[in-house]
């Protein structure tokens, strides 16, 4: 095995990463922002007593969750133009595709955050004259939030890792303009390694802003 | 004060209360005793709609708890923001303490009368701070109730029941989750606050306390109410064999 590293290459075209990570994040922020404002009334819905609120909110997380997400996005890019003549540009489709991707997970967190709070908190806030949503700002979410960070930030990873499937669009995101240098420069090996570490860039500072986050709640109670 | 008819409530199939009749008077400390599952603590948490009866009508004053009734006599749930005004005006201290774990206890204290009753902080947090110095917690009001012992958090969700100037203070159980070196401290606040003239519904299993600070003590079991009497009558001259059994099992 003599193969020998070519790294000069990467950093000849680091500009390309840049702009890749640039796309990457914005794709995970309006994903983010999409997931978090759907995901929270969908999960609030899905507890509901009554059926009609809470089945279509079942139905969608469902049907998100249990198709792969490429499939999502291929459908939203190519097949929603078709049916309504919608058609959104390549990064405003994977945009609101992960983002309602990850609003059927997010969902999901609220929904067992919430569920976590056992009974008696809800008996002490209704006991002091509160109604349910006074309960659930003051009392209820408070709490739950602290629970739901752990698999918030987990899905927050995911859903970064799942922008690479926006290559598939033709979306000039890391993975993207990874396989573009590659068909440039031949240096597979070099530019995947250099790819796999961008992504560690991105994602290692919110995991670790998180666990402070955790440490710090912990030592308040 | 508060008044039972016939009140009746079912779990699934399993009926739990059978038909209860009770007057509550202004200024009287009733006890309510029995064998676990006779349905005591449920009838408490009927007379503030935490549990909903399904038969009968409770009464707060001159008002019916959770239904009212339609122009045909009909009894149709209340809406939510009326029930929640009359559970203002009744404090409920739980078993198992429920105090907010992400607050400190003087926010504990100072949140009903903030968030629900909407009155000045400057008030709300000067009448907090005296409430916590009646029940000995003036050095911890800015603890975590994950801190506290067992006494400490019930005497602090007394504190938190009374913010609200509650009419009538419920008591479930309080002091069945302490360890029994902390009951004393809980059952010597429930005491002052007794001889404050407070108006109290207290389901415990302390009997002592029953006869020392209750004005009458109601016996249940299976769901039905046994007998009601003053404690002296209940405890040394009772007149149903229910009650002789569960005394003697319970003071011996």
């Amino acid at each position: 095995m003599d193969y020998t590293w070519h790294f000069q290459v990467v950093w000849d075209y680091r500009m390309v990463f840049v702009r890749g990570a640039l796309v990457t994040a914005q794709i995970t922020f309006w994903a983010v922002v999409i997931g978090l404002l759907l995901g929270l009334p969908l999960g609030l819905m899905r507890r509901s007593e009554m059926r009609l609120v809470r089945a279509p909110a079942a139905g969608f997380i469902e049907l998100f969750r249990s198709t792969p997400a490429l499939v999502q996005l291929v459908w939203i890019y190519y097949s929603l133009p078709i049916l309504t003549g919608l058609q959104m540009s390549s990064v405003v489709s994977v945009s609101i595709g992960l983002g309602l991707h990850a609003a059927a997970y997010f969902a999901e967190i609220f929904r067992a955050g919430v569920n976590s709070i056992g009974r008696g908190q809800w008996d002490a806030a209704r006991a002091i004259g509160m109604t349910y949503s006074q309960a659930m700002r003051r009392i209820v979410l408070p709490q739950a939030v602290r629970r739901m960070v752990p698999p918030f930030i987990n899905e927050f990873a995911s859903l970064i890792k799942l922008t690479t499937l926006g290559s598939a669009l033709a979306v000039d995101e890391l993975l993207h303009e990874a396989n573009n240098l590659i068909n440039n420069t031949y240096r597979p090996l070099e530019i995947y390694t250099v790819l796999a570490v961008a992504f560690a860039v991105l994602i290692y500072p919110i995991i670790f802003f998180s666990q402070r986050l955790e440490q710090r709640w912990q030592r308040g109670q | 004060m508060i008044s039972a008819r016939n009140v009746r409530k079912s779990f699934g199939t399993h009926l739990v209360l059978k038909g209860i009749d009770l007057d509550v008077v202004k200024g009287e400390v009733l006890a309510i005793i029995g064998p676990s599952g006779s349905g005591k603590s449920t009838l408490l948490r009927c007379m503030n709609f935490l549990e909903e009866y399904d038969g009968g009508e409770i009464w707060f004053g001159d008002e019916l708890v959770g239904y009212r009734k339609t122009a045909s006599g009909r009894l149709v749930k209340d809406s939510e923001a009326r029930v929640a005004a009359i559970r203002t005006r009744m404090g409920m201290v739980f078993q198992s303490f429920n105090l907010f774990p992400h607050m400190t206890v003087l926010e504990n204290v100072v949140e009903g009368p903030r968030v629900v009753q909407r009155r000045k902080r400057d008030e709300v947090v000067a009448e907090a701070k005296q409430l916590l110095e009646r029940v000995g917690l003036s050095a911890k009001e800015d603890a975590y109730p994950g801190t506290l012992s067992g006494g400490q958090q019930q005497r602090a969700a007394i504190a938190r029941a009374l913010a609200m100037r509650p009419d009538v203070m419920l008591f479930d159980e309080p002091t069945s989750a302490l360890d029994p070196e902390l009951v004393g401290e809980v059952l010597d606040v429930m005491k002052a606050l007794a001889a404050d003239g407070m108006t109290m519904v207290v389901v415990t299993h302390e009997m002592s306390f029953a006869r020392e600070v209750g004005d009458r003590v109601m016996m249940m079991d299976e769901g039905n109410q046994v007998e009601i009497a003053e404690p002296a009558t209940i405890f040394t001259n009772p007149s149903h064999p229910r009650t002789v059994e569960f005394l003697q099992r319970v003071l011996r």
